[in-house]
């Protein structure tokens, strides 16, 4: 037995037989994954007419798929208006989630356990079955088709998840901290901003990108709660896309990859951020 | 040396004086405004619309005129329903199907990935991952590409390989596009429920394999008798997530195929959708609600299922 101490299960060599099977099984599955990415870069780069027929790496490349979507589409405009949904709606999570959280993991205060017991059973409701009630809610209350009207809704059904993740991150803060803050006069808001919070930024870093990952990509609440095109936001956009330009590939290829280009990019750039947050966010269930 | 007992005591004294009875309201108030916010919001939101989905269920509503009550006909008339049956059967065995492999498949993979690859291994698992951040309405967007019968690249490769009898209709042929929609699902999720595997296996104690080796035990033994158990929390939650999310279905189906071809995709979220916002006839707030509220039904079964799950493990 080689004397590795390694947490991974030994083996003997580092070309056993089975090591090499992994590593196979391991890149088709890299490649397979990756596959329709690529293909999907590709045809944003063709001419229309080397779709179907020409050779796999387009000749010549143009670009000018790029320019054609931006324009046709209004991409500029939906994609803004997610960004601004995504913003504010973040802030307001941000809020409530720090201080609820903070709250219930660090205070006590009457009907404590049944407000919070009664909160995370919202996590179960499916936006199915929110969507009707929501959407004659907040035409009653005149925000349908407002971009904020979609915040409120944003916020009041994704702080739950939120507000249960800083929890968690808030307990493990040490209590003889917070005491010692109590004693030296500070007030609870006074202390949980200036004292606790920097101590739960690994926290925060989790809640903003999974909520911002959820807001942008989201789709029901957006594509019913919006009607006019100048104010959709990029997901139901893209859904009328694929259906008006069902036969103009390049151009929708090119579309898609704008769309996803900014979270990619984040993502590539922030790995070890974003799988820890993601993970972080599944394994505090 | 006074001044010093002096400085000793007086937080002391200072601390007893502010955790006193004024300390507690303080403390009770703070909890309450901060939490109440979030809580309002959740009445609003989620409270007040539960019940009125719950509520409409009973009614008749087409949104022009004023609601009429018809008691559970709504729910009756789902017998009646082949497009809700179907729906309802869709549904269930979509997420049955998806739970068993994306809860078991993803496990193995990152068990694969476990074993010290380096450079490769982050690499693969950035690729891997690359599916799960787009949203599910890109994806479906691009897999209706690749899936198109004439001019996507699946049937495209089969005919290039000579495997032209395995072309298909894929999303066109109501025989195959249940199969379509899970490739796509899986392709999406597998990468996420990997990464959680491989988080979750990194908690595993490494002695324990050792003490497991000692005792003779193989790969596989290892792996059944150690690694499965201990992740046993980690199962149980990428369980439920697959439940709930095979129950509230939606996004990708209704892009890729709108459940056809002539219902054969329908589950039960594409049917609420169709029935309440998409109905070529008047819509139905009503029928959609009670469609609605099985959907909740549903969850919840899973949620509660989950709980007394983690029960039986901590005892």
């Amino acid at each position: 037995m080689t004397s590795e101490a390694l947490p991974r299960p030994v083996h003997r060599s580092r070309f056993s037989l089975f090591r090499v099977f992994a590593f196979i099984i391991l890149t088709i599955l890299a490649l397979v994954t990756i596959y329709p990415f690529v293909w999907m870069v590709l045809t944003s780069l063709r001419d229309a007419r080397s779709v179907f027929a020409g050779p796999f790496f387009p000749n010549p490349i143009i670009f000018t798929n790029y320019p054609d979507a931006w324009v046709q589409t209004q991409f500029g405009s939906h994609f803004l208006n997610s960004l601004i949904v995504s913003v504010v709606s973040l802030a307001g999570i941000l809020f409530l989630s720090i201080t609820a959280g903070y709250g219930f993991a660090k205070l006590k205060f009457p009907f404590k356990n049944v407000i919070y017991v009664l909160l995370l059973s919202t996590m179960a409701m499916p936006a199915a079955s929110l969507i009707i009630p929501l959407f004659l809610q907040v035409k009653s209350i005149g925000l349908l088709n407002s971009l904020w009207g979609l915040i409120l809704v944003y916020v009041g059904s994704m702080s739950p998840f939120s507000i249960f993740l800083m929890r968690s991150f808030f307990e493990g803060v040490p209590d003889e901290l917070i005491e010692a803050a109590r004693m030296d006069g500070s007030g609870e808001w006074y202390t949980l901003f200036r004292v606790v919070l920097p101590l739960v930024r690994p926290g925060i870093g989790t809640v903003v990108i999974l909520q911002f990952l959820s807001i942008w990509n989201e789709f029901l609440y957006a594509a019913v709660l919006i009607q006019s095109t100048d104010k959709q936001t990029l997901q139901p956009t893209i859904f009328h896309l694929n259906g008006r330009y069902a036969t103009n590939w390049t151009l929708l290829a090119a579309a898609l990859t704008m769309a996803i280009l900014p979270i990619v990019v984040i993502y590539v750039n922030m790995q070890k951020q974003f799988v820890a947050g993601l993970t972080q966010g599944a394994l505090k269930w | 040396m006074a001044d010093i007992a002096v400085k000793q005591t007086l937080p002391r004294r200072l601390g007893a004086y502010i955790l006193g009875k004024p300390r507690d309201r303080q403390e009770r108030l703070s909890g309450l405004s901060m939490t109440l916010p979030a809580f309002i919001f959740f009445v609003i939101f989620i409270g007040i619309s539960i019940t009125r989905t719950l509520l409409l269920s009973f009614q008749s509503w087409d949104a022009i005129g004023p609601a009429t009550w018809v008691g559970i006909s709504n729910y009756v008339n789902f017998f009646g329903d082949k497009v809700f049956s179907h729906a309802l059967l869709v549904t269930l065995l979509l997420t049955a199907v998806l739970t068993v492999l994306l809860s078991t498949i993803p496990m193995l993979i990152a068990v694969l990935f476990n074993m010290k690859w380096g450079i490769f291994g982050t690499t693969y698992r950035t690729m891997m991952f690359m599916p799960s951040i787009i949203s599910m309405v890109i994806t479906a967007a691009l897999w209706r590409m690749i899936l198109d019968p004439n001019l996507g690249i699946i049937n495209s490769l089969l005919g290039n390989v000579g495997l032209v009898n395995l072309q298909q209709n894929w999303l066109g042929d109501e025989h195959f596009v249940l199969y379509s929609i899970l490739l796509v699902t899986i392709w999406q999720g597998l990468g996420l429920y990997v990464i959680i595997f491989y988080a979750g296996l990194q908690g595993v104690d490494v002695n324990l394999y050792e003490a497991a080796a000692i005792d003779g035990a193989n790969g596989w033994q290892k792996f059944v008798n150690v690694t499965v158990p201990m992740m046993r929390p980690v199962n149980l939650m990428v369980l439920t997530l697959n439940l709930l999310n095979g129950i509230k279905m939606f996004d990708v189906i209704w892009v890729l195929t709108q459940g056809g071809p002539v219902n054969a995709s329908q589950t039960l979220g594409t049917d609420m959708y169709r029935v309440t916002f998409a109905n070529p006839g008047l819509p139905q707030f009503g029928y959609g609600s009670a469609i609605s509220a099985v959907i909740l039904f549903l969850c919840v079964l899973a949620v509660l299922f989950q709980i007394e799950m983690n029960k039986r493990k901590n005892t």
